[in-house]
């Protein structure tokens, strides 16, 4: 019902964009250039009397039809804006001061915009061109010491997404932050093309984001998409190609191995294993291989004087660093509007097709757990594999290479997005937008398991496929007044509105087994209607939000600022009585340097803001409140096993559900200081969630399954500061910047669920005052030299603590004091959370060339190293680090134990060997690139021609000794257990872009 | 003119639509499955509410995989040499870590997951209206009967458990109760149970607890408990009750493991395995109806392996030969052992043996008998309780009660199908000496119920786990005993999550 209307709208929209009108004048040619005379690019001029705009070239160069007298406003950030006349010639040379304008930037806010220098939240704004020049799968990934209080992960598997978190873990459940994009809710996710980005903005603290109320607890990134200018068109061609390195550990080979294994086979006094001493695997030759991506992006754009358009082509291909794997996207963008008289018209519509061979197993993992001493290929074993075998090379890692032959798995995404909005313009200072907007996808997995083995006693299956499809279509309807008047100096914006969002996801799946053979190469015939012993499902995921939103701006003469705001929610994911919630918050500015006393010659604009808000989360499932009947069991009864169906009710729930509330204060402030060549803001916020929704644990005799209830719990308290600068400096034909962002971020646990004390995940605890998820493990105390040190190593009691260790072992702090090594001995000993992250980046320019280089680093956490917890137990047989040198009577002076198979005397998981310091530096990103001269250019056509290089993840200094210190743990109680994740991987990458 | 009053319409149609998303519009109905609300109406819901109870035997933390660590491995009859050393350490007494998952958490866990599914049962049924009365008294009978079994496992295991015998809600933390406390609760919902139940049923319901499953399991609580007197009676069910006639040793030891007699007159209850669904073991659609033992215990090469016998067992055996000079048929389809082939011809999955000299692997329940491979859907029904431990506490009952000259012909009839002389005749110096007709039934039971989870309970029984001088004999046919710790190790550590969670817990005595 709601969309019915769309085909109408949409082909309105489609009539417009095909009436381009443009009008015939004189056609000028103009060039700007800073005072040292280099081109400034990008550079804005807006026609006052029409009101359209114009962005110079590469060169600096424009053209345009204008008539002699027209006025023109040239702009750009860097540069004092300028007003020129267009006079009797048809060419015009434009000179711009150096001088910030950057606060004149306009800032997209939420259904609607202000200047940058208006803001009174807190709003990062990331340039988008630092982001592109990187190459990532997601924005998200793209975005990572960009800006401030931001915290990203991500890895180097294809079509991985990146984890991003804003200003700290606010609840249990989800950290991602809401993505608007050109008005539409819907996430930046691997479907959604990068080079499309024209500006990006994170709203940040409460009063920002609050104009998104219950959708913006984690924070808003707002992400307009580019559109056409007003001029002839423009096509901008851009291709890069990258090869990817893959890190790796340092294993020891097939010698070293045996050495080592049967040493902790002898010291465990069994004999050694049968070692195939004809195998010298390097499984991770085997396993990894350079990968590649590719970027290839077209686009042409263009308008006239009432109407634009801008469409965007392009290809996405990562072959992964891993065997069989595999991302490819192609995706498709139409953005384009018009206007006649008061009303407006515009879509952005974008269509993808990712396509991804997923990764079967883990092979990061079955690399180590694998031995040299086992071949790749083992005829002896069904499907013709090699892996463990109880008596030559006991081990339960999975061949890789076998997994990704006899299991195949691949999911395919079309996607369809994009909205439709209206405008109409009833006075100057009154404006009604309509939106209506559509985020539909078909997905589609299809998984195909061949028969063979891949692991050590695998129990036997036949030919498996199963294959799943699923739509999914989300609907978004706003409807927004705006009036926007200035009273002398007084102005005044006042927005309010109406949305509404449906969210529907549907899923059929099918699955047969023993799959028709295809006696032509092997293989099978896949499809569903062969096989047998079928089985099928699919259900269905809905829900609904509501919201009415207001938010009053007021602006005395720039020097004093006051936004508030307030919106009301209601969804269909709580209780009944507990739907609507109320989002307010209040923010000021006061521009001191506008102040008549305020006369410090080197500040040239200063301003200190505060805000205090409340905003919202219900991120839960659909129906968390409803108790359900699961109706999935049978048995098998009477003397034929007749089946018949069981039904209960499985999963408890809280039906009195409620909003989750963060109410967040920000105190910052903002300066231009040395003519504008440094920019400064700071920024402290107390962020509190209360009500946190979240599955905790409950007790097992309530014989609860499928997942903890959902509860309105926790409150999390989270702090921090955030630091950044910024200073540039033009010479003649050399420029530099810096930029320097800082991040601090202490997280508090204040208050945990049915009147609990602390939760325990893994080696970890989160106990009420502290942080989330500290470490929480036994204490190692250095390594028995002699059977002396065991003797005399007691209690206060003179119990023997550790009667059955021998020299060589591993000591353990007792804390408790009751004589031996048990749980109640652990402690809480270290911190997964960093103290501060910094961003750092670097750029200059001379003549044509262009340098850039952003660092990334992070201090003062402590991580767990699954990777040497595995390489370095000996109790079960994995490979061992090259080089490593375990306790002997010889060999005394060493903190590594005795090597002792199936024992877990040196090998527990829980202990602090295994906790080392998580900080690390990295060079993120680092490119040079250079503009071909526009004397070369005009010869062969082009416009502008630009040729880079650069490379990603090439420099880390770091003490730690895993794969990866910037390794992504989803488990937010684990955030600080590196296991065996996908690492981020070096990349070289070789860009061409052309525009003509 | 034209074309904006055109457009006007348009915005506001767009208007009054979004006015017309009215607060009903958040009353997103859920259109997957049945609301709580709606259910425990019908007959059928009662039923099928049942069946979910009945589901639960074939979860993992039960009677499909873990449970089999507890009461088999656990006890001196068999061992773990998994590498998964965490999952060994909990076959010999080396709990470090209570809340080890597959050890620990996910057997209690499922013991109130069933427990929850059948209190669901207990406290809506009543008011449900049956047809015909005599459904629903049996209907609710098998219930007791079901939440009995699970706390007389979970009494075994872990002794001093909280009873929950209400439907759960999120907040509970239920009070603890003493081992006597939970005895007492089992009997009651057992001999509340029996009046319902028939003695024998139909071929659709063939599988559900008869009064001779429910006697028979009273006799085991009883007999737990050195209750002697009550035990008989309700043995005496089986040889002068109702129960008389209604059961019989098949003739071949070996039906009583495989898929092919099942539900046959040696059985008195047993969990109805099957195939065909190839799902998890979870709640989802086609969830498995299966047993993975087979996959647990099958020899190294062939299965997980995680389970074994211990090489005992074979020897004990082999002590002595049947009537006709022979090897007891029962170990060849008890164990499969280095000398299975030489001793009766039979590969091992189609190989030979290859094997440590001194192991010995399950053969019980596995599947070698068609095919040579495993996988986690056995069909095996497992027979929890038959007619053959029936007599063998029959006669362990007579025997303590003092009247061994009875208890003979009992041993005997066990011991005749498999073609032994009688216990007389063997062993001629028992005589009526009660001490020594117990340490001989000690054996017998091993030779003729080993793998079928009932040491652990019989150890416990026997006071052999009390006494440092039991546990020093135990010791040597299992050395995992040298970890035992008279006091601590006879019941398992709670899970510590649960002590932590539900300030009501204390930890068990020792740990």
């Amino acid at each position: 019902m709601k969309i019915r209307l769309l085909p109408k709208v949409a082909a309105l929209c489609v009539l417009l964009i095909t009436c381009v009108a443009v009008y015939a004048q004189k056609s000028i040619r103009g060039k700007v250039h800073s005072s040292d005379g280099k081109p400034v690019s990008g550079a804005s001029i807006v026609v006052k009397s029409t009101g359209t705009t114009i962005t110079t070239d590469n060169d600096g160069v424009f053209t345009a039809q204008l008539a002699a007298g027209d006025v023109l406003t040239i702009s750009h950030v860097g540069f004092k804006s300028k007003e020129v006349v267009v006079g009797s010639g048809d060419l015009l040379d434009i000179e711009l001061l150096a001088g910030s304008e950057e606060l004149q930037q306009v800032v997209v806010v939420g259904y609607g915009t202000q200047r940058k220098k208006d803001l009174t939240g807190a709003i990062s704004v990331v340039n988008p061109d630092d982001l592109k020049k990187r190459q990532a799968t997601t924005v998200a990934e793209a975005m990572q010491g960009l800006a401030s209080g931001v915290y990203v992960r991500a890895s180097g598997r294809p079509g991985s997404e990146a984890n991003i978190q804003i200003r700290g873990i606010k609840n249990l459940s989800n950290t991602n932050p809401l993505y608007v994009i050109d008005g539409l809710i819907a996430t930046a996710n691997r479907d959604f093309n990068p080079n499309d980005i024209e500006s990006i903005q994170i709203l940040k603290d409460a009063s920002a984001a609050a104009i998104y109320g219950s959708r913006a607890a984690n924070g808003v990134i707002i992400i307009t998409t580019k559109r056409g200018r007003q001029g002839p068109m423009k096509m901008e061609i851009s291709a890069k190609s990258s090869a990817q390195i893959m890190p790796r550990f340092d294993l020891a080979g097939r010698d070293e191995f045996v050495t080592l294994n049967n040493m902790a086979y002898d010291n465990a006094g069994k004999p050694h294993q049968q070692h195939e001493l004809d195998n010298n695997t390097d499984w991770q030759d085997e396993t990894y291989r350079t990968g590649l991506m590719h970027d290839i992006n077209a686009s042409f754009s263009g308008g006239g004087t009432n109407s634009s358009y801008m469409v965007s082509a392009n290809y996405f291909g990562n072959k992964g660093t891993v065997i069989s794997t595999d991302f490819n996207r192609l995706s498709l963008r139409v953005n384009s509007q018009g206007s006649k008289g008061i009303f407006s018209i515009g879509e952005n519509i974008a269509i993808s097709n990712a396509e991804e061979d997923l990764m079967s197993g883990n092979p990061v993992a079955d690399v180590v757990r694998l031995l040299p001493t086992i071949p790749v290929r083992d005829s002896r074993n069904p499907g013709g594999y090699g892996y463990g075998h109880e008596a030559r090379a006991r081990t339960f890692g999975t061949n890789p290479i076998a997994i990704a032959d006899l299991e195949d798995r691949t999911q395919q995404n079309l996607r369809i997005r994009g909205n439709i909005w209206a405008e109409l313009k009833f006075r100057p200072w009154l404006k009604y937008r309509a939106n209506v907007g559509i985020d539909a996808s078909n997905d589609h997995y299809k998984y195909l398991r061949k028969e063979g083995n891949w692991t050590l006693n695998q129990p036997y299956d036949p030919s498996i496929a199963n294959e799943n499809m699923a739509r999914s279509m989300s609907k978004q309807i706003d409807n927004t007044l705006t009036f926007n008047k200035e009273f002398g100096l007084h102005k005044v914006n006042l927005v309010v509105g109406q949305t509404y969002q449906s969210d529907r996801y549907e899923q059929i799946w099918g699955t047969k087994r023993n799959m028709l053979p295809n006696p032509l190469g092997g293989g099978y015939y896949s499809t569903l209607d062969q096989g047998n012993e079928p089985q099928t499902g699919g259900f269905i995921n809905e829900s609904v939000i509501m919201s009415y939103l207001g938010r009053l701006e007021y602006n005395y003469d720039d020097r004093y600022l006051f936004n508030a705001v307030l919106r009301r929610d209601g969804t269909s994911r709580l209780g009944m009585q507990n739907r609507w919630g109320n989002f307010p918050s209040v923010s000021a500015a006061w521009r001191i340097s506008r102040e008549q006393f305020f006369n410090v010659s080197w500040i040239s604009d200063l301003k200190l803001r505060a805000s205090y808000g409340t905003l919202g989360s219900s991120n839960i499932g659909n129906w968390d409140y409803l108790a359900v009947i699961n109706t999935f069991s049978t048995i098998a009864m009477g003397s034929n096993q007749a089946i018949l169906p069981g039904a209960t009710q499985v999963r408890l729930v809280n039906q009195d559900l409620g909003w989750e509330k963060l109410v967040q204060k920000n105190f910052g402030f903002d300066a231009e200081l040395f003519n504008n060549r440094l920019s400064v803001s700071a920024e402290y916020f107390d962020a509190t969630t209360s009500d946190v929704l979240t599955t905790m644990p409950i007790a097992l005799t309530t014989g609860n399954d499928g997942g903890n209830p959902v509860v309105n719990a926790a409150t999390i308290r989270n702090r921090g500061f955030e630091f950044s600068a910024t200073y540039k400096e033009q010479r003649e034909n050399f420029g530099y910047n810096v930029g320097l962002n800082l991040t601090t971020l202490k997280n508090e646990v204040k208050e945990l669920g049915y009147g609990r004390n602390n939760i325990y995940v893994g080696n970890t605890v989160t106990e009420i005052g502290q942080p989330l998820g500290m470490f929480f493990v036994l204490e190692t105390d250095g390594i028995f030299q002699n059977q002396a040190e065991i003797t005399s190593y007691v209690n206060k009691d003179g119990v023997i603590i550790q009667p059955n260790a021998q020299p060589g072992d591993i000591r353990f702090k007792d804390n408790n004091g009751d004589g031996q090594i048990t749980n109640s001995d652990k402690a809480v000993v270290a911190n997964p959370w960093p103290k501060y992250e910094v961003g750092l980046n670097l750029g200059a320019n001379w003549k044509s060339f262009e340098f850039t280089m952003n660092w990334f680093g992070s201090f003062g956490s402590t991580v767990y190293n699954g990777y040497r917890s595995l390489v370095d137990r000996f109790d079960d047989n994995s490979n061992y680090r090259s080089g490593v040198k375990p306790w002997t009577p010889d060999n005394p002076n060493t903190s590594f134990p005795r090597a002792l198979y199936a024992s877990t005397l040196n090998s527990r998981g829980d202990t602090d060997r295994w906790l080392e310091s998580g900080n690390f530096f990295r060079m993120k990103y680092v490119g040079i690139s250079y503009n071909l001269p526009s004397s070369l250019l005009g010869k062969i056509g082009f416009n502008s021609a630009q040729i880079s290089v650069s490379g990603q993840n090439l420099i880390t200094i770091t003490k730690f000794t895993g794969l990866d210190p910037e390794f992504n743990n989803a488990s937010i109680y684990e955030r600080g257990v590196a296991g065996f994740q996908y690492p981020n991987v070096k990349m070289v990458s070789l860009g061409l872009a052309v525009g003509f | 003119m034209k074309k904006i009053l055109n457009i006007s319409f348009v915005c506001s149609a767009l208007i009054l639509l979004a006015a017309s998303c009215s607060k009903t519009e958040l009353d997103v109905k859920n259109p997957n499955t049945l609301t709580e609300d709606v259910f425990w109406k019908t007959e059928s819901d009662a039923q099928k509410g049942l069946n979910a109870a009945y589901a639960m035997f074939y979860k993992p933390g039960l009677w499909s995989r873990w449970i089999y660590f507890r009461l088999d491995l656990t006890s001196d009859e068999g061992f773990s040499n998994s590498p998964w050393i965490e999952l060994a350490d909990w076959t010999r007494f080396q709990y470090i870590n209570y809340n080890f998952w597959e050890g620990n958490n996910i057997t209690w866990r499922d013991t109130y997951k069933a427990v929850f599914r059948l209190n669901q049962i207990l406290a809506n049924v009543g008011e449900i209206p049956f047809a015909d009365p005599a459904v629903k008294e049996r209907l609710i009978a098998e219930a007791k009967f079901l939440r009995g079994l699970h706390y007389y496992y979970a009494g075994l295991m872990w002794e001093n458990i909280p009873l929950v015998l209400e439907p759960s809600k999120p907040d509970d933390l239920p009070l603890q109760n003493t081992l006597a406390e939970v005895w007492a609760q089992v009997e009651k919902d057992w001999k509340e149970a029996v009046p319902a139940l028939s003695v024998s049923y139909g071929a659709a319901d063939v599988g559900r607890p008869t009064k001779g499953a429910v006697q028979g399991y009273l006799a085991r609580l009883y007999m737990q408990q050195r209750k002697w007197t009550e035990a008989k009676t309700a043995l005496d069910y089986f040889f002068t009750g109702e129960g008389q006639g209604q059961y019989a040793l098949m003739a071949n030891y070996k039906d009583n493991f495989t898929h092919l007699l099942e539900n046959n007159t040696e059985s008195v209850f047993e969990i109805q395995f099957s195939d065909v669904n190839k799902g998890g073991d979870g709640d989802g659609v086609n969830q498995t109806m299966s047993t993975n033992r087979p996959q647990f215990f099958a020899p190294r090469g062939i299965g997980w392996s995680d389970g074994q016998a211990r090489y005992w067992v074979v020897n004990e055996f082999k002590k002595e030969a049947t009537a006709a000079g022979g090897i007891d048929p029962r170990l060849r389809y008890t164990l499969f052992y280095p000398a299975l082939e030489a001793d009766f011809g039979d590969k091992i999955y189609g190989r030979s043996w290859e094997w440590g000299a001194q192991e010995a692997w399950y053969r019980k329940y596995s599947r070698d008998y068609f095919r040579n491979n495993e996988d986690y859907f056995a069909q095996n029904n497992f027979r929890m309780l038959r007619y053959a431990d029936i007599l063998l506490m029959y006669a362990e009952v007579l025997n303590e009660l003092g009247q061994t000259g009875d208890a003979y012909q009992y041993v005997d009839m066990v011991r005749e199908r498999v073609g032994m002389h009688p216990l007389a005749t063997a062993f001629p110096a028992i005589g009526t000496d009660k001490d020594l007709f117990r340490n001989r039934l000690k054996v017998e039971r091993v030779l003729e119920l080993c793998g079928e989870s009932v040491r652990w309970a019989d150890l416990k029984r026997w006071g052999d786990l009390e006494t440092q001088a039991g546990v020093d004999l135990i010791k040597q046919r299992d050395p995992d005993f040298n970890n035992f710790q008279v006091g601590k190790h006879i019941r398992l550590p709670l899970p510590q999550i649960e002590v932590e969670n539900n300030t009501n817990l204390t930890q068990n005595p020792m740990y």
